[in-house]
């Protein structure tokens, strides 16, 4: 199990060197403002921008990679939907196609061929992305026996929002995991603290959520590891996690979750008594270790994100 | 055969520097009535090596056969974990079922057993662990740390393996727990003619109760031989850092402050007393 969000890797880059409030503030400007921006080439130059980010944070480019692939599949479906059915501007491409007989001997054997090859490929996506093209060519096969015929036609409309949508997410992984891979937890854990201070005046208690989120960070891969060992255990007891019909599914799942919720409370219980035992009351001020302090980087990345959003909205960029 | 390893080796995935948990592992192991215990430091690879067994993990080099079926990606695996049952370490974390009887039942069920049996196997299991049977029929979260261990361990054996793999059963049990759970291990293995693996830090165990020792060494088998082999080669116990059962030691100190001469290192208390009174 891949879980990027929360390793850090340790470097020494201006990105890491940045206070993690300007960071957290940045990343809450720069999101803000994918909504607003309203030209596609806007979109790519801040697309651009980040990625200049990230190639110079030292960062290395596998650990990007790694965070765009498990939502490679959603891109390619939010792409297709967007193709298929955005109407808008003008027609670009069309085509006449149908469910026929040889079409969908055709489907069905491009299916069994990607379910036998998945195997051996290293790059699934690559095969996926093949077996989509070939499944929209095998469409356009004339036959007998015609259950559904229809065009498949692909407005301008359709093609710049799918990139907008492609773009927007990519940026929005990209510096989320930028944020988490140069900071250390405990930082980030901080800022945030820092950040929300305005709202302890609204008695919100943001040192206690800041704790939270903590405690949550780091128990993330204690629990991976939790749930790998009892998926072990069920494993010898003839639970196959792989395969099953739905209903073993549900069991499955079943034999994990009850299992980690109980080691899960188990454990808060634990740490709770060891936190009153070092003195930890909820509520009460605490004094820090590290004290953050603001360079001038982290006021020229702040004044340019502020800059940033007034003038895509005062511009219509 | 039971289990037999030839050259397996083992690197985990996941790790960035690409060390080997085991490697060059030549062992077998005898289907019936043999109690070998696993012994090394932290971290020598036991745990690694155990888990090859019963094919949660499958070997990066060498090959693996388990009662002849090859542990292999992408053959069928099933066979393996019913033959060869695995205990992991605190299993009373692997209870999820309403009921003791339910969980005992789940194994025998995912390997194909008909209810009736399985209720049978439960039945009879929860006697053989030295449980009384009431506790069947009560939820596993309401039973005490050692009897959800019982239930855990009777669960792997209502599956019928042949041979039985237990990584640390004793830790966390009192003394009087340690010894009952050991007796039912023997017990296991003579009356029932099972092989009992167990992996374990207390060489008391070892000496009391097994007949083989296998002692891992940064992820090579250092030494494959009875206990008493094993005790009285010095030079090697020092290598894997291994200490001697706390009998032994006794009557080591006692003959170098006697100045007895030693032939055998003593490994139960019957033959420290026997030796004792022999040299006095």
């Amino acid at each position: 199990m891949q879980v990027v969000i929360g390793q850090y890797i340790p470097a020494n880059s201006w990105v890491h060197r940045l206070d993690p409030r300007t960071k957290l503030m940045g990343l809450l400007l720069l999101i803000v403002s994918t909504f607003l921006i309203q030209q596609l080439i806007t979109m790519v130059g801040l697309l651009v921008v980040v990625i200049l980010f990230f190639a110079t944070s030292k960062v290395p480019l596998q650990r990007f990679l790694k965070g765009i692939a498990p939502l490679l599949f959603l891109l390619t479906f939010t792409v297709v939907f967007q193709l298929l059915l955005n109407r808008q501007g003008t027609l670009l491409y069309e085509s006449s196609s149908s469910l026929n007989a040889y079409s969908i001997a055709a489907i069905v054997g491009i299916i069994i061929l990607y379910q036998l090859v998945k195997r051996f490929v290293p790059v699934r996506f690559i095969l996926f992305l093949s077996s989509l093209g070939a499944i929209f060519f095998a469409l356009q096969l004339q036959g007998p026996f015609v259950i559904w015929a229809f065009n498949i036609s692909i407005y301008e409309g359709g093609v710049t929002f799918a990139l907008f949508l492609v773009t927007r997410i990519v940026i929005l992984i990209t510096l989320s995991s930028l944020l988490t891979l140069t900071t250390k937890p405990t930082d980030l854990n901080n800022g945030l603290e820092e950040v929300m201070k305005p709202l302890k005046k609204l008695r919100v208690p943001t040192s206690e959520i800041a704790m939270m989120i903590a405690i949550a960070l780091r128990f993330i891969p204690t629990l991976l590891d939790e749930a790998n060992k009892i998926m072990k255990a069920q494993a010898s007891r003839g639970v196959d996690f792989e395969e099953g019909t739905l209903r073993q599914k549900v069991t499955q799942i079943i034999s994990l979750l009850i299992p980690m919720f109980i080691i899960s409370f188990k454990r808060a219980d634990e740490l709770a008594n060891a936190m009153e035992a070092r003195g930890y009351a909820p509520g009460k001020d605490r004094t820090k270790y590290a004290v953050f302090s603001m360079k001038f980087s982290d006021y020229a990345v702040i004044i340019i994100t502020l800059l940033w959003i007034p003038g895509v909205v005062i511009f219509g960029l | 055969m039971g289990i037999s390893f030839q050259q397996v080796g083992y690197q985990y995935p996941t790790l960035t520097t690409k060390k080997w948990a085991i490697k060059d592992i030549n062992v077998t192991i005898e289907s019936t009535q043999e109690f070998v215990a696993v012994v090394g430091h932290t971290g020598s690879g036991k745990s690694t090596l155990v888990q090859h067994m019963n094919a949660l993990l499958l070997a990066t080099t060498g090959s693996v056969s388990v009662f002849g079926h090859p542990a292999a990606k992408g053959k069928p695996l099933t066979p393996i974990r019913k033959k060869v049952g695995m205990v992991f370490q605190f299993p009373e974390y692997q209870l999820f079922e309403e009921t003791v009887e339910k969980d005992i039942m789940f194994g025998p069920l995912n390997f194909g057993q008909s209810k009736e049996k399985a209720k049978e196997l439960a039945h009879q299991m929860i006697s053989i662990v030295g449980l009384d049977e009431e506790l069947l029929f009560r939820s596993p979260f309401s039973l005490s740390g050692g009897q959800m261990r019982r239930v855990a361990i009777a669960g792997i054996l209502a599956m019928e393996p042949n041979i039985l793999i237990l990584d640390e059963p004793t830790v966390g049990l009192d003394p009087a727990g340690q010894k009952s759970m050991m007796d039912l291990f023997r017990t296991l293995t003579e009356d029932y003619g099972k092989t009992i693996i167990i992996v374990t830090h207390d060489m008391n165990v070892v000496a009391e109760y097994t007949s083989r020792v296998l002692v891992m060494n940064q992820g090579s088998m250092a030494f494959d031989g009875s206990p008493e082999d094993l005790f009285s080669n010095q030079e090697l116990l020092d290598e894997c850092n291994l200490d001697i059962p706390s009998v032994s030691r006794i009557v080591k100190d006692v003959s170098t402050a006697f100045g007895y001469s030693m032939e055998e290192t003593p490994l139960s208390i019957n033959e420290a007393v026997a030796f004792i009174k022999e040299k006095t």
